[in-house]
């Protein structure tokens, strides 16, 4: 039995037939075609999936489509405005805070939230906050100089 | 996949996937759009590691709306067999399983979740047999997947009766799981008559396609394999993609419908092989001075129930065995033994830790027993300029020394060792150990045969360049190097140039992205098809300039000029002529490495274009109540050659390392003695996160000459610091021994927190 559902995404308002187990990973991937948020364990450990749910850093996985109802989703493809890269973005390809690329829209809707909660981190609370996204690729120390690269570039 | 020209001026630093990345819009293969139509695959595994089908139920499952096929092996067109090296695979189990996670049945269904729910549906009973997971009781039994392997170099027997000291020991590797992010998986489309395209996850295209091919009993012609990227490979891809490739284009051949299968994580993690674990025995022998005088090695490697790549695997952990020092006499047997596991396979340095982390053990053992430190051994035996390998070729350009020195020199080793020294002596709970950790690695696929590569390049008649080769971008920044290549033969910017797909039909015959050896091959071949081009509009604008002597003729900053500033013309006016005048505006580059060659019957010969060489310094603290560590700092000094890209390579550095240290320190996989992984999902497999990195990684580019063999001189940068990983072993050792002295070692990796809390309390 289908369940409707109306949310923002991106900044349009977008209505939908979905299944009650539907994932919101799916629906964002599925029903949105909105392919950057990855999947990568389906089991909430690595972090790739994550898109912001009320402004608030959520592992896609680990949540139902319906559960999403009424409210205002951002994913990766939401972060540019007007073809300007957010400062999270730029920092991520300014510090070559990347290599396969996979778990970097994770880590950039993460780095988002976090900043938002705490525009002038530590290094320590930059590590806290991104305790939930792997990288197996980049040893995670670019990734770090990344998100202080924006920090800096919000904060001036 | 075309970039912005003003990234020109940071050239040294192009990475043209960031902007991608960084907004979403990379294409992964689950990203591809869908064609109506298509239809889902998934596997059937088997649940025991060992025994006889005797009995398979589909009624129920075939039952299920929506099940388009449920294929045995019965259903193959072809040949069952996907081993590359030696035919001991099957696709899908005939009569007997010899692991869990051997794949039995595929099923194709409506949708994913119809194929979930099939897979659930089906009973099969399989009569037990008795197994191996060790490859010591695999030895015993003379259960080999390929022959056993053995170099030698002088007289060890001879060579022992002159050693003031004399060690023997174990030392023992676990596995290790890829944990590329991006899942396994591939694409089939019907592509008319017998023809089939495939997207696959691969870092062998080529590998891909030959399996296909063989599998549906139909040419190699008649398989397309295109890869845009993946997400990850780090060798898990190389040869262990094919499976699935094989499958959705075994199910397209039966439905005439593009098949789909992109495994889940759990499956990925049961049904693929992963590094291949060791158990290795040595025996050293040094003079008074500490000159290794003989080393004798033998390797039991965990090869999992069919070859893989595990005999190559072996090889290269023979090659490895000396690491970076010289011995003259060695001798070094290795057997790859057949267990009920996974088929394990490649991983970022390829049997070569496994090979240097022996040696490491035996030195420190050494060290230990002599009373010294073993940077004192390390030092006194590192490689000189033209030292001799066990398997023939001697060293050329050598850098061991020179990092080594440099390394100690830049980090200010004596001191730190000082400052640990009484850290340790004023600190009763908390101790912390230094380590060095010098790395050899040869560049070059080990099989001679697999060392060559193929470039298209097309200028379009508005001057925009397309550029195909058989490289496989997987983070490993080899289309920004590729880009580079072209841009730096044409003398144009990068935003003109645009990196195709790589693509069995416009490159051949590829060899795998491994090895290191990707850049180079392929970026040498590129630079072959771009100089026939450059020849041939050369030839053309000399003719118009009536000018004698090609070589005063520059290709630079757009534009061609005669060297003494009298003609100059831009890059589209050139290709708009050249059009006109109907020269050919595409070329096919080949390259296949010089120098090397090796014999296999003798295990001598010179199979290595280069080495590539580095010294790191491990800083560990341990926590002596709990176990528990951190690393302080990881310094390192790298020969880089002349890098063509500095954060490409410095990424390359930094993340091989923690690779490595993950595989060292807390990557325990771990199967019981029924076969089942007890590590299955990455909630109890744990990589490395972000808290678990060093808290300092520094690393210092050792300018050399480079090698000619090496693209722009820029030295293959893939799998040799994984190496340095090892570094992180020994210094938790050092600290452990500064908290017991006595401490029993047994030189088993992973050295998690548990085995560092017991070995405190030994």
């Amino acid at each position: 039995m289908g369940h409707s559902i109306t949310l923002t995404v991106n900044g349009t308002s977008v209505t939908k037939e979905v299944e009650a187990r539907e994932l919101l990973v799916h629906f964002v991937r599925d029903h949105l075609s909105l392919t950057g948020t990855h999947i990568g364990c389906d089991t909430s450990s690595c972090g790739a999936c994550t898109i912001l749910v009320d402004g608030k850093a959520t592992k896609s996985c680990t949540m139902l489509a319906v559960q999403a109802d009424g409210s205002t989703i951002m994913t990766i493809e939401g972060l540019a405005s007007n073809g300007e890269l957010h400062p999270i973005q730029e920092g991520f390809k300014e510090n070559h805070g990347l290599q396969c690329g996979f778990c970097t829209p994770g880590m950039v809707m993460t780095a988002v939230d976090l900043l938002q909660r705490n525009p002038n981190p530590t290094e320590h609370e930059i590590r806290e906050g991104l305790e939930g996204n792997y990288c197996r690729c980049t040893g995670y120390h670019n990734i770090v100089k990344s998100i202080q690269h924006a920090a800096t570039k919000m904060n001036t | 996949m075309t970039i912005n020209p003003k990234t020109k001026k940071k050239k040294n630093s192009l990475n043209i996937d960031a902007p991608l990345h960084v907004t979403g819009r990379t294409q992964y293969l689950d990203d591809l759009p869908e064609l109506a139509g298509t239809l889902y695959a998934k596997v059937y595994y088997s649940k025991v590691a060992h025994g006889i089908i005797k009995e398979i139920d589909l009624s129920k499952a075939m039952a299920m709306p929506g099940v388009h096929r449920i294929i045995s092996y019965k259903d193959i067109p072809g040949e069952n067999q996907i081993g590359g090296i030696i035919p001991d695979e099957p696709l899908l189990a005939e009569t007997e399983v010899h692991f869990i996670g051997m794949p039995i049945l595929l099923i194709i269904a409506e949708s994913e979740k119809i194929a979930h729910h099939t897979c659930e549906a089906i009973t099969i009973q399989i009569a037990e047999k008795e197994i191996i997971t060790d490859p010591i009781v695999a030895h015993q039994q003379q259960q080999y997947l390929s022959d056993p392997k053995t170099f030698q170099l002088g007289d060890t027997t001879t060579a022992f009766t002159n050693c003031s000291y004399i060690f023997e020991g174990t030392a023992e590797t676990g596995g290790q799981e890829h944990v590329y992010l991006e899942p396994q998986g591939a694409y089939a489309i019907p592509n008319g008559d017998k023809s089939i395209k495939i997207y696959s996850s691969t870092q062998g295209p080529t590998a891909v396609q030959r399996t296909v091919a063989r599998v549906l009993g139909v040419t190699m012609n008649q398989i397309e394999v295109d890869v845009n990227r993946i997400g990850g490979g780090f060798g898990g891809k190389e040869d262990q993609a094919s499976p699935w490739a094989t499958m959705v284009a075994l199910g397209t051949y039966l439905t005439n419908r593009p098949v789909k299968y992109i495994l889940e994580r759990g499956e990925d993690l049961q049904m693929t092989g992963k590094r291949n674990p060791y158990k290795s025995r040595y025996k050293i022998g040094l003079d008074n001075n500490y000159k290794i005088l003989a080393f004798e090695g033998q390797y039991f490697q965990n090869g999992g129930a069919a070859a893989d790549l595990s005999p190559a695997i072996l090889g290269r952990t023979l090659f490895h065995s000396t690491n970076s020092y010289y011995v003259p006499n060695v001798k070094t047997n290795a057997y790859s033994c057949k267990t009920n596991l996974p088929p394990n396979t490649a991983f970022r340095g390829f049997g070569g830790p496994q090979g240097m982390f022996v040696i490491e053990a035996a030195i420190h053992h050494a060290a230990r027993a002599i009373g010294v430190d073993a940077q004192i051994i390390q030092e006194r035996n590192l490689l000189e300029e033209g030292s001799e390998f066990s398997y023939g070729q001697k060293t050329e350009n050598c850098e061991a020394q020179n990092c080594w020195v440099q390394a100690k020199k830049n980090y200010g080793f004596g001191e730190r060792k000082e400052q640990v020294r009484q850290f340790n002596a004023t600190n009763k709970y908390i101790k912390k150990g230094l380590a060095l950790m010098p790395v050899c690695f040869g560049i070059s696929f080990t099989n001679t045969m697999m060392n060559n590569a193929r470039a298209l390049v097309h200028v379009y008649s508005d001057g925009s360049v397309g550029v195909s080769t058989g490289a496989i971008e997987m983070g490993q920044g080899v289309s920004s190097k590729m880009i580079q290549v072209a841009a730096g033969s044409f003398g144009i910017d990068y935003g003109r140039i645009k990196l195709e797909t790589t693509n069995t039909t416009r490159v051949a015959n590829t060899s795998p992205s491994a090895a290191s050896a990707t850049a180079d091959l392929n970026g040498k071949a590129l630079q072959d098809a771009c100089s026939q081009i450059l020849h041939r509009l050369k030839k053309m604008i000399a003719a118009e300039w009536k000018c004698q002597d090609l070589d005063t003729i520059i290709f630079e900053e757009n534009k061609i000029f005669a060297l003494d500033h009298s003609q100059e013309i831009q890059w589209e006016a050139l290709i708009q002529l050249a059009f006109q005048k109907r020269i050919n505006l595409s070329a096919k580059g080949h390259y296949a490495t010089p120098k090397i060659h090796f014999d296999n019957t003798t295990s001598k010969g010179h199979p290595f274009a280069y080495h590539v060489y580095g010294t790191a310094i491990f800083q560990s603290t341990v926590d002596c109540i709990r176990g528990n560590y951190e690393f302080d700092s990881v310094q390192i000094v790298h020969d880089f050659g002349s890098s063509m890209n500095r954060s490409v390579d410095l990424g390359q550095i930094e993340g091989g390392l923690v690779q490595g240290m993950g595989w060292m320190t807390m990557e325990e996989l771990i199967y019981d003695e029924k076969g089942v992984l007890k590590s299955g999902n990455l909630a109890n497999y744990k990589i490395p996160d972000i808290y678990s990195v060093p808290k300092e990684i520094a690393v210092q580019y050792l300018e050399t000459a480079g090698s000619d063999l090496a693209i722009l001189k820029s030295k293959a940068v893939g799998e040799p610091p994984l190496m340095y990983g090892i570094g992180a072993y020994f210094s938790l050792c050092n600290a452990i021994l500064a908290f017991n002295p006595k401490a029993t070692l047994t030189y088993v990796a992973p050295m998690t927190a548990e085995r560092v809390l017991m070995s405190l309390y030994s």
